[in-house]
């Protein structure tokens, strides 16, 4: 029996290959996902019972819950799914193109260029504009950082351990700069600041998912065309040129998707931080090295830990409703250290 | 190793590239339009909606728009701290009120009157499941802290919103309009005014020739201090005829509400003849404790003519600055007349 499952057209021209095991932690992850999706729907101030929610899910419902499972957790709950998903495929292709276990959105500045955007959007433009703008001017954010480092890192092309540098030196002004922000803005606005910055699924609403599920539906998608550079990306710098692979330029592709990623999250959620860092680590254990597979595993995981985050963060300390990014990081920063201290001897 | 492998030719992958890619910023360009309209569909139905039966119905305009309100709401819930407090003076018990900043629940002051209300969350994220519970008939939210959430706010009951959190006149004039009790809010607004004239003239003839003098009010943190240039208590004393020193009036026309010292230098730009000080930074009391004794203790700070003039009072916290209501507002003024040995 062989170890994969494979779909090959007649010209040849399109291909793919499922690992069964990948197909197997898919399908696993994917039954735990619904249980937690379900479990999101029925906690809260008023618990509902699973089966009163699959019926309201499926129209049959009384619509005595309708507000707050299709106004309130829905939207909430997905949108989380979303945020995760996209902030845990950030973080891989971050780890596969620096090399670095520790490589993350928030770690190489991509997340603090967002935050630093927002904050001024917050304290200096969201009582004249309006709050809406707050995800465009977010993006922005993560969008000017980031062609900052590529270029402040760029030395005849792009060498992994450059851009790394520059991004944690980047990640450290973008730092800086926002609370020098806070420092100087006004107090009633800066109280709106901290709580982005905590980052945030609350307040969810239909538009926001809908605002930012075609960045996930297509760049997922999208990475998956790039399994196969990614692959022997990892395997070093003159290995894939080596192999063929034009280096430069499949990077810079990988990059821009992340960033977009990572920035639309952020967009929407706020600075959730550690994500990008936890979700591919869990999925390397999981399934092993391939790219192939670490996208869709590193997606549901970055989705999973999200829910999870939220779910607690709004029904643990009732009738607080505290910040899901309280939750991610309270697991995240152990989880991090663990991390440097498995790789020690690297 | 492989395990999920997908083949295309090269050509294919960039060109599909590009066209995902535009398309994720088209896509990207028609979600904020899409969620406007949506919105605005929303508002033209409820307003249809509310024309059909326009009997005793109101129309409120807010910071956010316009609210239909029917008659006089009887379950109200307030998501700003002042909006609780104007509630209560305004005769009316919330059924839901946000927690307070400090002394949670609720603040003292306000504790016996809220017995059996709901606390519903923070200030900054309240929680909508547990507002949605209490089935109100109105909620009075801030425009500053609840924008994101108006519309969700707005299905669970009309909702009318004030742009800041401070300005406790404006709040009760809203409230006042909003619950129909508008007789109460002038009444409360008068007796304001007439205490407000009250103190003026008392304080004039102490002080005689002195009057108006200058006022600071200062606040120590953990690790910097603060001077409250206009917002609450700076608004309120302005009103009671006190005046800022050249330096913090050009600031506040600047628009600052509140100047943030992180350095024992600019303890001059303090300066005035009246100083009233407060403490705070939750759970963190030592580390204020250390900033106010390091600050009071610097050559500059004897220098001050208040410190000079024995004229340093420390003030409830609660009354001049977290509570942003008009009981609070008379809290602070009966401290006032306390400091200056006035009678009421």
């Amino acid at each position: 029996m062989s170890k994969y499952i494979s779909f090959r057209n007649r010209s040849g021209k399109l291909f793919f290959q499922f690992d069964k095991r990948a197909v197997g932690v898919f399908l696993g992850l994917g039954c735990l996902f619904i249980l937690l999706f379900l479990a999101g729907l029925s906690l809260g101030s008023t618990f509902l019972h699973p089966i009163v929610v699959v019926k309201q899910l499926l129209g049959f419902g009384t619509g005595e819950h309708s507000f707050v499972i299709q106004t309130l957790r829905l939207p909430r709950m997905l949108l989380s799914l979303l945020v995760g998903a996209a902030l845990g495929v950030a973080g891989l292709i971050l780890q596969g193109i620096v090399r670095n276990p520790l490589g993350s959105p928030d770690i190489i500045g991509i997340t603090g260029g967002a935050s630093f955007a927002a904050v001024v959007f917050i304290a200096y433009f969201a009582e004249t504009v309006g709050m809406n703008w707050l995800p465009f001017v977010s993006i922005l954010g993560a969008g000017v950082v980031s062609i900052l480092i590529y270029f402040l890192a760029w030395k005849k092309g792009i060498s992994s351990y450059r851009l790394i540098l520059v991004g944690i030196g980047m990640s450290s002004i973008m730092g800086a700069l926002t609370t020098m922000m806070l420092v100087f803005g006004n107090a009633y606005t800066t109280q709106q600041a901290y709580v982005w910055l905590t980052g945030s699924v609350y307040g969810a609403s239909w538009e926001s998912v809908f605002a930012m599920l075609p960045w996930v539906l297509l760049l997922i998608p999208l990475t998956l065309l790039f399994a196969k550079t990614a692959n022997a990306l990892a395997l070093g710098d003159s290995v894939a040129a080596g192999l063929g692979v034009n280096v430069q330029l499949n990077r810079f592709c990988l990059l821009f998707i992340s960033v977009a990623l990572a920035g639309s999250a952020v967009a929407y959620a706020g600075g959730i931080g550690f994500v990008g860092l936890m979700a591919p680590h869990i999925s390397r254990m999981l399934v092993g090295q391939s790219f192939g597979s670490l996208v869709p595993i590193s997606a549901i995981t970055g989705g999973l830990i999200v829910m999870l985050a939220d779910i607690v963060a709004r029904t643990a300390f009732l009738p607080l409703d505290l910040p899901a990014g309280v939750f991610v990081s309270g697991i995240g920063a152990p989880f991090f250290i663990y991390l440097l201290y498995r790789n020690r001897n690297v | 190793m492989s395990a999920i492998t997908y083949a295309f030719e090269k050509k294919y992958t960039v060109s599909l590239f590009v066209v995902i890619l535009s398309f994720v910023l088209f896509l990207a360009g028609c979600g904020d339009q899409t969620g406007k309209e949506q919105t605005d569909n929303q508002k033209e139905k409820e307003q249809t909606e509310q024309t059909t039966d326009s009997e005793n119905v109101r129309e409120i305009t807010h910071a956010m728009g316009t609210t239909s309100i029917e008659g006089t709401p009887k379950r109200i819930v307030t998501l700003y701290q002042g909006a609780t407090d104007v509630a209560v003076a305004l005769g009316v018990k919330p059924v839901g009120a946000v927690e307070s900043w400090v002394e949670q629940p609720m603040y003292n002051y306000l504790k016996d009157d809220l017995e059996g209300t709901s606390i519903v969350g923070e200030e900054t994220q309240p929680n909508l499941e547990e507002i949605a519970k209490l089935k109100p008939d109105l909620i009075i939210a801030s425009k500053l802290r609840h924008e994101k959430i108006y519309d969700q706010l707005s299905q669970i009951a009309p909702t009318v919103t004030h742009d800041t959190v401070f300005k406790f006149k404006e709040t009760v004039e809203l409230m006042g309009e909003a619950m129909n009790e508008e007789d109460k809010a002038d009444k409360l607004l008068a007796d304001w005014d007439h205490r407000v004239a009250d103190f003026n003239t008392k304080i004039s003839s102490k002080l005689g020739k002195e009057w108006p003098i200058e006022a600071s009010v200062l606040n120590f943190r953990a690790d910097h201090s603060r001077i409250y240039v206009s917002g609450y208590a700076g608004d309120i004393l302005d009103e009671l005829g006190f005046v800022r020193s050249a330096y913090q009036q050009e600031e506040m026309e600047k628009g600052t509400v509140v100047l943030k010292l992180t350095d024992k230098e600019s303890i001059p730009s303090m300066n005035a003849d009246v100083l009233f000080y407060f403490l705070s930074d939750p759970g963190q009391e030592n580390a204020v404790q250390n900033t106010y004794e390091d600050w009071t203790n610097h050559p500059l700070w004897k220098n001050l003519d208040a410190v000079k003039n024995d004229q340093v009072y420390q003030i409830d916290e609660v009354a001049w600055n977290m509570a942003g209501g008009i009981r609070s507002a008379n809290n602070m003024l009966d401290q006032l007349y306390e400091h200056f040995d006035l009678e009421k």
